[in-house]
């Protein structure tokens, strides 16, 4: 109890640092570009676009019975929140070392205060796939999206989705103070974890006795919940929330007690 | 107000600090390239109170550990062994502007180094008038800190760590920056912070100064504590030893 109000001490100490600090990344992010924020909403729907380009013309991928724009779209953005919030929590600790060196500040703060700066930007990133899925009931695509009262599930599915992502953000910036090689084996193990995450693809076209490796990509877990409920209008399977979940949970505690375990000897190592 | 109980600090010189796989790899088979391990205790069972209001003046020779101390006073590192208990919110001047931004502007950076520092948004609120006056960029107020000279800088950064009235000061070695005049104002500004009745833990090679504002100096030599005492006595006796 004592322990849980110090954390929370903690953070009230440190809530304006946190905010000054998300603050700047989104200051430093818009310096100088024409459009500043709204590439945030921009972004997406031009990924989308591109992707939808290649795979549903050039390698005619379709996922049968639904919409593949909006299908694409929210794989694009929910991946493209964790690997670009676990990318930027990683270096966190490793670039901000000459304030840790000097000042005392709660390390984990820049790796969680990264993720939040990512996550507000991927609830940015919900307007325009918002606008997508009303577009598909006037005709964009094949199929229309579902507009359900499971949707009230989604911000549970995103939570999961955020939990998820700082846990493997505070695994990774504490490894990376260790070992640098991090960074490069990082951007393979996102590559690779990429293809093996259903973005563009559908489950189906994978032979049957491998489908049940799927249930061990947390990442797919959160795409599956999501899509069940935006793309087929079902409540997602009880097994598909337990697991998200349940994923969610162990990534945040492991993360967060590596981290706990070795922020005091970062000092000796950066 | 400060309490240091045995504190000892071990630093290890051999951890190779960009330890990569490939080094991993190797010293998996070669026995001689695997880091030596060399401890180097950085401070040896350090003790001493310092009481509120006291101005207590550390000296010694560079590399005695007079910095690792501020360190662990300051909780930037945590002791390898003994205790360090604080009283009260400690103000560290140990380096000025690692906390700027260069693609903020001053306004934006106040803010954000502010926060570093501990404060809070009512109290820059409050100060923010006071910060500008001292450091006599008010007509930079929305340039980013990139297109600043470094003297402009660190008048800033100074402007911003001294607006404080804090518990606790950390000092390493008097800051005198910007031009002449910055200079004199801000030598005047930690002198009147010093005095002020706050507690100070301050560390300079002038001994000149260390004879004037403090009550008591902690001598450090290779990490053990020499000798603790009235300020005179001691610097005579470090000069002394110094000299021979």
């Amino acid at each position: 109890m004592t322990t849980f109000k110090n954390i929370m001490a903690n953070f009230k100490r440190f809530k304006f640092l946190m905010s000054q600090l998300i603050l700047r990344d989104f200051k430093v992010k818009y310096k100088r570009s024409v459009l500043g924020i709204l590439w945030s909403l921009l972004y997406p729907i031009l990924m989308m676009a591109v992707m939808a380009l290649v795979f549903s013309n050039m390698f005619r991928f379709q996922v049968e019975g639904i919409n593949y724009l909006v299908y694409l779209m929210t794989g694009i953005i929910m991946f493209q929140y964790f690997s670009e919030a676990t990318s930027v929590a990683m270096v966190s600790v490793v670039t901000n070392f000459s304030l840790i060196n000097k000042v005392y500040i709660p390390k984990y703060i820049f790796p969680l205060g990264k993720c939040l700066f990512v996550g507000i930007n991927f609830l940015l990133t919900l307007i325009p796939w918002f606008a997508i899925i009303i577009l598909t009931q006037f005709g964009l695509g094949t199929y229309p999206a579902s507009i359900n009262f499971y949707y009230l599930l989604l911000p549970l599915i995103f939570l999961c989705l955020f939990l998820f992502t700082i846990g493997i953000g505070l695994f990774l910036a504490c490894t990376s103070v260790f070992l640098r090689d991090i960074f490069y084996i990082y951007g393979i193990i996102t590559t690779i974890w990429q293809y093996f995450t259903p973005i563009f693809y559908s489950i189906e076209i994978i032979p049957d006795k491998l489908q049940f490796l799927f249930q061990f990509n947390p990442l797919y877990q959160f795409l599956t919940a999501t899509r069940s409920i935006v793309l087929y209008g079902n409540c997602p399977s009880a097994l598909n929330l337990i697991l998200c979940v349940v994923y969610a949970i162990i990534a945040l505690v492991v993360g967060t007690i590596v981290f706990k375990k070795k922020q005091d000897k970062f000092i000796y190592y950066i | 107000m400060i309490k240091i109980e045995n504190v000892s600090m071990k630093f290890n010189l051999g951890i190779e600090k960009n330890f990569s796989i490939k080094e991993a790899f190797i010293s998996i088979f070669d026995r001689k390239r695997r880091p030596k391990k060399t401890d180097f205790w950085a401070l040896k069972n350090i003790s001493f109170d310092v009481k509120p209001g006291e101005v207590i003046g550390l000296i010694g020779s560079n590399g005695a550990g007079k910095s690792t101390l501020l360190k662990v006073v300051s909780g930037v590192m945590k002791p390898t062994k003994g205790k360090v208990t604080v009283n009260g919110v400690i103000s560290p001047m140990i380096e000025l502007g690692a906390g700027f931004d260069l693609e903020l502007t001053a306004r934006e950076n106040i803010y954000l180094n502010g926060a570093i520092l501990g404060y809070s948004k009512k109290f820059i609120d409050e100060k923010f008038n006071e910060i500008v006056e001292f450091s006599e960029l008010k007509d930079f107020l929305d340039v980013p800190v990139k297109n600043f000279s470094s003297g402009m800088i660190a008048k800033l950064a100074f402007s911003i760590a001294t607006v404080v009235e804090p518990e606790i000061l950390i000092v390493d070695e008097i800051l005198s920056v910007g031009d002449i005049k910055f200079q004199e104002k801000s030598k005047n500004k930690m002198m009147e912070m010093i005095k002020g009745g706050t507690t100070v833990l301050y560390v300079s090679h002038s001994l000149e100064s260390i004879k004037e504002l403090c009550d008591r100096v902690v001598w450090i030599e290779n990490g053990t504590l020499v000798k603790i005492g009235s300020a005179k006595e001691i610097c005579n006796e470090y000069y002394n030893k110094q000299m021979k």
